[in-house]
């Protein structure tokens, strides 16, 4: 999106908001499309999400097609929305290989973004972020898992939940705890973060199966055994860890509203086409099902302007974690929202075809990095704080 | 309530504890055991409200109803195999006036399948048919103009087997076969009508499963170093939620038994459950999201299921052309 300034928020000289993407993002979502409608077949979607089987081919071939460019934002949040929109099981597993590089190209020593970072930007490797415990995933600064410094190594003990990419990913961006807070109020120092390897005695994983949706994305339990980690996989400095994770989340978020919207907008592509198919063989439709479409296409167009105005501020170095989180959680309903009226507007139509399952996909969005009232937590904070738009 | 549906919501909660909670996970994955079938029937649960005549144990609406909540709170899709073979299947083949089906049924001799066809919205299209319990040897088929159909033609099977409605092993199938004609639309609208107060019984029975978990799981989850139910949201939430279930629970074992009211209260209901279980998913976090704990199973079926027992511009047609006491609603 491009924002001409003087803006109409400013006030000053009429000036106007481009509401449209530049066109090379336009171009880049058809070619993102065209990939999604010909590479996510029916067969494979179906069998990953009966059989809980990541697609590890179409992450090569989404990888061998340049479709995933992290160097490039814009075209990230465009590649998860179009992706999700035909298939979220699938359009999550080609998407996710790189969860949690952020944190590593952000605060990463030039030798962990080498080792760890560049095997996974040539896909290579596979990397996941574990931040959630079984005790707690909302309260992250109560997290359990530490690790104490020995020599040169850090041992860690403790164990992760709900990890995805959990049994195949190389390594892992975590979460640890290395020194107990200086103040029981302040919970979130001494919490840092670790690159660790899957392979690295003491770690062993546990497959998670039976989710409700997203089933061809892998979730894993990290259970972590005097696991020694070399120093040198700090990421940036000790003690800082839950604000790097923190500032992640603020742009992950992004991508969740993106996923979200993918899904909200596939929901509506098939509910529309099935209203269409009814006219056109002749069949009454009538006012009731066509506001519900109304109001699912509504709630996906205000989502993705919201997805925008995070983005840009976010890519434009101007973070916004309030608008962020309105964002995320805004679209994340939205993705329940649109699948549930689907499956509505469509009756058993849509328990027979894949809209049954974008349904089942879309209740994770209002959980995972953050559930819908953890975002409301941030925003109601962030306002009484007087954080306003800017 | 009175005190003989109290007797049944008490024998059915022994019921389901001693042959379903085990099993529920069992049932998600794999669908209903033949010998929980066979229990069903051993119960008398198939034919509870045909008159003893028939075969059947003759009970009154509420203490049918209670059999269908109690079971839904333990496993929606073995409520609905019950709801199915009752409030549909031995419906259709007793307005039928078919004898020797119905005592087949009931004796558990027979089983039938029911494919909810084109009479549905969104039944008539390419995909093929949805089936519930499809490998039985029979078929109820709702035709295409609402009349309703026996078929013992083998179905073409896609193998397919939608993931909302796990438990009822339920498939897609290619054609319609052939069968025979047993009822026409004027018929069988009635008979959906009537059934109304049962596919409640389901909903809510569903929706308190879910909320009952969620309350129980808030009350030992900690976040921030507190339970979830100290925060406003979740306490608030959940206690509405329940204090909506506690009204409409009065309704569904209370004295009214006209059809109306049963179908104001279905309206409702369907809404309430999936509005209710999504909360109650929501509230377990992570953990809703699997299977393992039970509620995710309560929001995929109160969705699924209502796509079935819900239609949802037919019956609301119907219930305004009850309120407003002619036509109304078709434009
Ligand atoms: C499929 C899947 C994949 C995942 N992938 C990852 C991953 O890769 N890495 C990772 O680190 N995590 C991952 N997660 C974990 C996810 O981020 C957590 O599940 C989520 O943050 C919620 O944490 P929780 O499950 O512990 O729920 P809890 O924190 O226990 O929360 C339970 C409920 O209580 C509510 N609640 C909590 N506190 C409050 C409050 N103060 N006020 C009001 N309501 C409150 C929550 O909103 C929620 O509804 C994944 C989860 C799933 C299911």
């Amino acid at each position: 999106m491009r924002w001409r300034r003087p803006g109409i928020f400013s006030g000053s000289g009429g000036g106007v908001m481009d509401f449209d993407l530049p066109e090379e993002l336009e171009e880049y979502r058809k070619k993102v499309r065209e990939f999604a409608l010909k590479e996510f077949k029916a067969e494979l979607a179906e069998k990953c999400d009966r059989e809980e089987i990541y697609p590890d081919e179409l992450r090569k071939k989404t990888f061998e097609e340049g479709l995933v460019d992290f160097s490039n934002p814009w075209k990230t949040m465009i590649a998860i929305e179009e992706m999700c929109r035909v298939d979220p099981g699938l359009g999550i597993s080609a998407t996710v290989p790189y969860f949690g590089a952020e944190v590593l190209m952000l605060h990463g020593s030039d030798y962990l973004r080498e080792k760890y970072l560049s095997r996974v930007a040539q896909g290579k490797a596979m990397m996941g972020l574990g931040v959630t415990e079984p005790g707690g995933g909302s309260d992250v600064a109560g997290l359990k898992t530490n690790a104490h410094k020995e020599g040169n190594k850090y041992i860690v003990n403790g164990s992760k939940m709900f990890i995805t990419n959990g049994t195949i990913a190389d390594f892992f961006v975590m979460l640890v705890r290395t020194s107990p807070p200086d103040d029981p109020k302040k919970r979130h120092h001494g919490l840092s973060v670790l690159v660790v390897e899957r392979n690295f005695k003491g770690f062993d994983t546990n497959h998670l199966t039976g989710k409700l949706g997203v089933r061809a994305t892998n979730t894993g339990e990290l259970i972590l055994n005097n696991v020694e980690v070399p120093e040198e996989n700090l990421v940036g400095e000790e003690g800082k860890g839950f604000y790097y994770i923190m500032e992640f989340f603020n742009i992950s978020r992004v991508f969740v509203a993106a996923q979200s919207i993918g899904i909200a907008q596939g929901a509506l592509d098939r509910a529309s086409a099935y209203l269409i198919a009814e006219e056109s063989r002749g069949n009454f439709v009538g006012e009731e099902r066509k506001f519900k479409l109304a109001e699912i296409a509504t709630r996906v167009e205000a989502s993705r302007l919201l997805m925008y105005k995070a983005a840009s501020y976010l890519f434009n170095y101007r973070p916004n974690p309030m608008i962020t989180s309105m964002a995320k959680g805004y679209a994340s309903e939205t993705a329940s929202f649109a699948a549930e009226s689907a499956m509505e507007i469509t009756g058993s139509h849509g328990l027979k075809t894949d809209l049954e399952r974008l349904f089942r996909d879309s209740k994770i969005m209002e959980i995972w990095e953050g559930t819908s009232e953890v975002e409301k937590i941030v925003i109601s904070r962030m306002m009484m704080k007087g954080d306003k738009n800017e | 309530m009175n005190e003989q549906t109290e007797m049944m919501m008490q024998t059915i909660k022994q019921f389901a504890d001693e042959s379903i909670a085990d099993i529920a996970l069992k049932i998600e994955r794999e669908g209903i055991p033949d010998d929980l079938y066979q229990k069903i029937i051993q119960q008398g649960l198939i034919g509870a409200t045909l008159p003893p005549e028939m075969g059947g144990a003759g009970l009154e609406r509420s203490s049918y109803d209670a059999i269908l909540f109690q079971l839904a709170k333990a496993s929606p899709s073995v409520a609905f195999h019950v709801f199915m073979n009752n409030s549909i299947i031995l419906r259709f083949l007793e307005k039928a006036g078919k004898k020797d089906e119905i005592s087949d049924v009931i004796s558990g001799k027979e089983r039938y399948g029911f494919a909810p066809g084109p009479m549905m919205e969104g039944g008539e299209d390419d995909e093929g048919y949805l089936i519930i319990e499809p490998n039985s040897k029979n078929l109820i088929v709702d035709g295409n103009d609402g009349s309703i159909f026996i078929s013992n033609a083998k179905p073409e099977l896609l193998n397919k087997k939608p993931l909302g409605l796990r438990g009822l092993r339920t498939d897609i199938a290619k054609g319609t076969g052939s069968g025979q004609k047993i009822l026409s639309m004027n018929d069988s609208e009635l008979i959906w009508e009537e059934g109304s107060w049962h596919a409640a019984a389901v909903f809510l029975g569903l929706a308190e499963g879910a909320l009952d978990k969620a309350i129980e799981y808030t009350k030992v989850r900690k976040t921030f170093n507190y339970s979830l139910k100290d925060y406003e949201p979740v306490a608030f939430r959940l206690s509405e939620l329940k204090s909506e279930m506690e009204i409409l629970k009065n309704t569904l074992f209370g004295d009214k038994e006209d059809t109306l009211t049963g179908m104001m209260l279905k309206t409702i209901s369907s809404e309430f459950a999936r509005r209710a279980t999504k909360y109650a998913l929501q509230f377990h976090g992570g953990y809703g999201y699997l299977e393992d704990f039970g509620v995710e199973k309560f929001y995929r079926d109160a969705v699924a299921l209502n796509s079935i027992m819900f239609r949802p511009v037919r019956d609301k047609r119907s219930l305004a052309s009850k309120i407003y006491q002619e036509k109304s609603g078709f434009l």
